[in-house]
């Protein structure tokens, strides 16, 4: 049925396998499905974070961005985020972490922001390169005796 | 007696019988089957007008050896006292007399059916025989006719309490084409007769010889339906699968304007308009203001809630009253004093004040349960929405298809396609890969001889749960199909497809599987032809590199098991792996450099491609609806 239509006159030597389009459809969409519910969208019971935000904030402490130190540019935060542990795009990760600066998003914010962080009335924060943070003295609570090897780790590619 | 008399001078005079004989099909409608079978509606009419009046509760017909039909009803039978003008008995001028009956004027009935009050002398001008028996103010009474004419003056029976009427009659052979009555013609009517007559018991026996069942004896049927006509939307949407579980039901009436009406609504999961109207029991095939008025106030609450549940929020999203009536199954039974039917055949209502009163009355009566019961009204404006998505989408198709030339052909190749050299499609193979940071690998790796590129941006549009007109007009969309050049739908050619292998080529990781399927769905969806031909294949970049210490070459893994193994196998043979970048994990394939996509990935003699097959392409459909349609449950 397939194979005979396709003469592939440039490789003799081609591997082909084959797969169902059902079987692929469904293998495809249900890795896609499960890794958004478990590591994208949904966030963790235990401490109410997307793994994006989880990732920002540990990044921040590994990299020493803390409350008693000086405000460091968001654009280093972004790159150590992007560049160790969440491999997607820039936006997205300081759109993250603005979020976690802004006073009317979180009830308690996680960082403490530096610059035009935007308004409650949707305005959008300055772009990457003119804003600075660091973890707000609430967020090194979360940390706490992290270093202990209280919190199970996983390598990233999970 | 007080109002609820019915007598002699209850009855109103009109016309002569020859007319009639003259030219039945005035009367009757026709003289054939159709017009045979109204002599029997025309005398069971008047018995059902008994049991609208509340005077009868059960109707016996049979058809008896001899040809003939009787009708007995238990109503107040037709009375047999003097007519004041006519000085006759007033069941020979109801008899006799052309437009007599108790259907004009006041008193009598306040409600009724029949042929304009033609009735019965009708049914005796066309029956060689017609012997009508009346059990009432205690004595049994008789007449016979010949065509119409009185054989003797009605004379007095025995004593009896009982009351009804009975009418036998057979009809002229010389007048109609036919005079063999059907079975399922009148149990088909007398049932709908019995929903439409809540509680009124119709009962039909065919005495005729051979016509028997399979124990022997005479065909017989009951009607008898408590339910009146929310038995009767049952019985229709029977077969059908149920978009909501309760049948919506009112009645009401307003005795000032001697109106009331009765609604029994449902939807099912057809497609159909299944719409009935009746005026006085008459089935108003041709609609009228009732149906219109019903109408009205259906699209109207149904758009009213739709909005306000949020489900509607543009006014163009308004359903139209089509959509609406997909799959819905309705009774409207109006009763109204004097109804004026319009046309010969008297089914289309003319009545201005029943549109209203029918409007209001479903309007208050809609709204109220569509109030109390938001889950299942939910699902009926859904069930509408769908109507209506494929309205818009069908008309859209249609006008799309004809302006195709000016979206997809006619363009030249989209800007970013990074055509090959040869033209043959045999030889050739077209990438389609995410994103523009992949695509510059793939365009500085490939054979530009046979290998074309096309650079897909972000996520590609879920064409499943976007309307066709938003999915044409996609950037992307269009840039895929043109490129593939085989047009789509019914446009569909494969013989100008320009590339025999379509590669799929997105990342390895979660996202590059949602591109795959995303456009593995508009592959499905617009050019199906393909995947069932074998031409659409998914490329298998590497996951993992293992770069060994020394000189040792570098291996490539497409799986985590085959990099263990890799790894088990090469440390055993003495190689070494360093620890920092001895296992590489290619997260993009913008991660690698060109010479090595190409080496990995596009070379054939070392590439691994897989084919896609279809193998059930219904479960296929069944697969992309559930995973990439709207309900995601």
């Amino acid at each position: 049925m397939a194979e005979n239509m396709n003469p592939d006159k440039t490789a003799a030597h081609d591997r082909i396998e084959t797969v169902d389009l059902q079987v692929e459809m469904a293998r495809s969409y249900l890795d896609y499905a499960m890794s958004v519910i478990v590591g994208r969208a949904l966030p963790d019971i235990r401490d109410g974070l997307k793994p994006v935000h989880r990732r920002v904030l540990y990044a921040m402490y590994d990299a020493g961005y803390r409350p008693d130190k000086g405000y460091y540019k968001s654009s280093r935060i972004v790159g150590d985020v992007m560049g160790n542990y969440h491999p997607h795009g820039d936006t997205a990760i300081y759109d993250a972490v603005v979020r976690l600066a802004q006073f009317w998003s979180l009830r308690y914010p996680l960082i403490d922001g530096n610059g035009n962080f935007g308004s409650p009335g949707n305005d959008p924060a300055a772009a990457m390169r003119y804003t600075e943070a660091k973890l707000a003295p609430l967020a090194m609570e979360m940390m706490r005796d992290i270093d202990e090897d209280t919190v199970e780790r996983h390598s990233r590619w999970r | 007696m007080s109002e609820n008399s019915y007598n002699a001078s209850n009855i109103t005079v009109l016309e002569g019988l020859d007319a009639v004989r003259k030219r039945p099909g005035m009367y009757i409608g026709s003289t054939g089957e159709r017009g045979l079978h109204h002599l029997v509606y025309e005398v069971v009419d008047n018995s059902v007008d008994e049991a609208l009046a509340g005077y009868c509760s059960e109707i016996n017909i049979t058809l008896c050896p001899d040809g003939s039909l009787k009708c007995v009803d238990n109503g107040r039978g037709i009375p047999v006292d003097i007519h004041p003008v006519e000085k006759k008995p007033a069941l020979e001028v109801v008899l006799t007399v052309l437009h007599a009956g108790g259907k004009f004027g006041d008193g009598g009935y306040s409600v009724s059916g029949g042929l304009h009050g033609v009735g019965i002398s009708v049914v005796n001008a066309l029956s060689t025989d017609l012997a009508v028996e009346v059990k009432r103010d205690g004595f049994h009474w008789y007449q016979e006719y010949k065509l119409g004419v009185p054989q003797k003056p009605v004379r007095k029976g025995e004593a009896t309490s009982d009351h009804g009427t009975t009418v036998t009659f057979w009809p002229s052979a010389e007048i109609f084409e036919t005079i063999d009555f059907s079975f399922e013609v009148l149990s088909t009517r007398f049932r709908e007769m019995a929903f439409l007559n809540k509680g009124l018991i119709l009962t039909l026996t065919d005495e005729r010889p051979g016509h028997v069942d399979e124990k022997g004896a005479p065909i017989h049927v009951r009607y008898h339906y408590e339910g009146g006509i929310i038995d009767f939307v049952k019985h229709l949407n029977q077969t059908k699968g149920e978009t909501h579980k309760s049948i919506i039901s009112f009645n009401t009436e307003d005795k000032k304007q001697k109106i009331s009406l009765e609604v029994a609504m449902q939807w099912n999961t057809g497609f159909t308009d299944s719409v009935y109207t009746f005026a006085n029991t008459i089935h108003t095939h041709e609609g009228g203001t009732h149906e219109e008025g019903f109408r009205t106030a259906l699209t109207s609450v149904v758009n009213k809630f739709g909005e306000e549940w949020g489900f509607i929020r543009k006014k163009e999203d308004r359903l139209t009253g089509e959509d609406i009536r997909e799959g819905l199954t309705a009774i409207v039974s109006i009763k109204i004093a004097e109804p004026q039917f319009e046309g010969q055949t008297k089914t289309k209502l003319g009545n201005t004040e029943a549109k209203s009163f029918t409007q209001k009355a479903m309007n208050d009566q809609l709204t109220e349960w569509f109030e109390k019961n938001p889950g299942e009204g939910k699902d009926i404006v859904r069930k509408s929405i769908d109507a209506a998505a494929a309205r818009v989408a069908a008309r859209k198709a249609r006008d799309l298809s004809r302006n195709r030339k000016g979206l997809l052909e006619g363009r030249g190749m989209p800007g970013k396609l990074a055509d090959c050299q040869w033209t043959e499609p045999e030889k050739c193979e077209l990438y389609i890969v995410e994103g523009d940071s992949a695509g510059g690998s793939t365009k500085g790796g490939r054979d530009s001889r046979y290998q074309a590129v096309l650079p897909i941006r972000g996520k590609i549009l879920n064409v499943e749960k976007a309307r066709i007109d938003r999915v044409l007009q996609n950037n992307e969309v269009q840039a895929l199909i043109t490129a593939l050049g085989t047009g789509i739908h019914d446009d569909f050619d494969v013989a100008k497809l320009r590339y025999h292998k379509i590669i799929l080529m997105a990342d390895a990781d979660v996202d590059g599987q949602h591109i795959r399927t995303l456009l593995l769905t508009l592959l499905f969806r617009f050019m199906r032809p393909l995947i069932e031909s074998g031409f659409v294949y998914l490329a298998q970049p590497p996951l993992y590199k293992l770069k060994w210490g020394g000189k040792e070459p570098v291996q490539y893994a497409f799986s985590d098991r085959e990099r263990d193994g890799f790894i088990q196998i090469g440390l055993d043979a003495g190689k070494r792996l360093p620890k920092d970048d001895g296992i590489q994990r290619f997260k993009g394939l913008g991660e690698m450099p060109a010479k090595e996509l190409w080496d990995t990935t596009m070379d054939p003699a070392h590439r691994v491609l897989i084919q896609v097959t279809l193998e059930d392409a219904a479960a296929a459909d069944d697969l992309f609806s559930v995973l990439m349609g709207e309900d995601v449950e």
